[in-house]
């Protein structure tokens, strides 16, 4: 298990770029993509949420699915711009690192 | 149940009462969607209890963050009196008129004295005049962005700390204990403010917000 502090953000922004989820559904995409490696304690998942959505990253909405209300995340325009820069910066990051390891 | 809404107790300690209750259908709905999987999996609806709030973590962690991101009550009530210094003032008839009088009358009194040749009183008189006007005249003023809000609560800053430092002059180290008592309430306000605009998008800033 590893500690995902300080990448949360950008792991549901890239959990919501194919289509809108619930919350339950991020924490679940990002334990099943991760093959259960990043975990984190899902209590934590809504206030990220709530930080993305006052910074304008993603939009919520509420949705009716089986009978049950349930509020769905979307990313906005703002939130890929954030993501690709995230993406870009992790590559940096994870190639020096690499480099460094590497040499050792 | 009663482990979670113990949870959800812990968890929504301090959080006004709006954002208590998202958390609490969020939290619910995640909870239950968490049940029903476990149950699909094969766990009986103990185990299933038991892994949904295990996989909730710690209430007292999970309150520490959404207190950083969703409205406190403090917070909230602060939202709901708005802009306390201004309705004080606006309360009674007269001490409108004596907000509203005083800079004019410092300024005029500053003149007189500077010709009478008490430069250095006169001086005081005008900068506080001058400070009092700024602070009065705000809501007059088209402080509407984000940007016109920190140039203006800079501007106040600096007029009001200076305003204290010319008033004991030297001795303003002395008496900081004083200056630091009488800036605390406001110290506290702006804390708090800028704690509300941190949580709150910008559409829905109130007017006293940018102040």
């Amino acid at each position: 298990m590893v500690n995902l502090k300080g990448t949360l953000p950008t792991l549901i922004l890239e959990a919501l770029m194919d289509e809108p989820c619930h919350g339950y559904r991020i924490a679940q995409t990002i334990k099943e993509r991760s093959r259960g490696v990043l975990d984190f304690k899902e209590g934590t998942l809504y206030p990220a949420l709530h930080k993305l959505e006052n910074e304008g990253m993603i939009e919520s909405y509420d949705s009716v699915e089986k009978g049950r209300t349930r509020r769905y995340y979307r990313i906005t325009g703002a939130g890929r711009t954030m993501l690709a820069k995230d993406r870009e910066h992790w590559r940096e990051l994870s190639q020096a690192v690499t480099m460094i390891l590497g040499e050792a | 149940m009663f482990e979670l809404h113990s949870w959800l107790e812990q968890a929504t300690r301090h959080l006004a009462k709006d954002s208590a209750a998202q958390v609490h259908a969020e939290i619910r709905e995640h909870y239950e969607s968490a049940r029903e999987t476990a149950i699909a999996g094969g766990a009986t609806s103990e185990d299933a209890d038991r892994q949904a709030l295990n996989a909730l973590g710690d209430a007292r962690a999970a309150n520490c963050q959404y207190r950083r991101v969703l409205l406190t009550s403090a917070e909230a009530r602060m939202l709901r009196e708005g802009n306390w210094e201004a309705k004080a003032v606006c309360s009674s008839g007269w001490l409108k008129r004596l907000a509203i009088g005083m800079p004019i009358v410092m300024v005029a009194a500053a003149t007189v004295l500077f010709l009478a040749g008490r430069a250095a009183f006169a001086r005081d008189l005008l900068i506080g005049g001058v400070g009092m006007s700024l602070l009065i005249a705000a809501p007059l003023l088209p402080i509407n962005t984000p940007r016109r809000g920190l140039i203006f609560r800079c501007a106040k800053w600096i007029t009001v700390v200076g305003a204290m430092v010319l008033m004991f002059g030297p001795n303003s180290a002395k008496w900081s204990w004083l200056l630091i008592s009488c800036l605390w309430p406001l110290a506290w306000t702006e804390w708090t403010r800028a704690s509300i605009r941190r949580k709150l998008p910008v559409k829905s800033w109130p007017r006293h917000l940018y102040l």
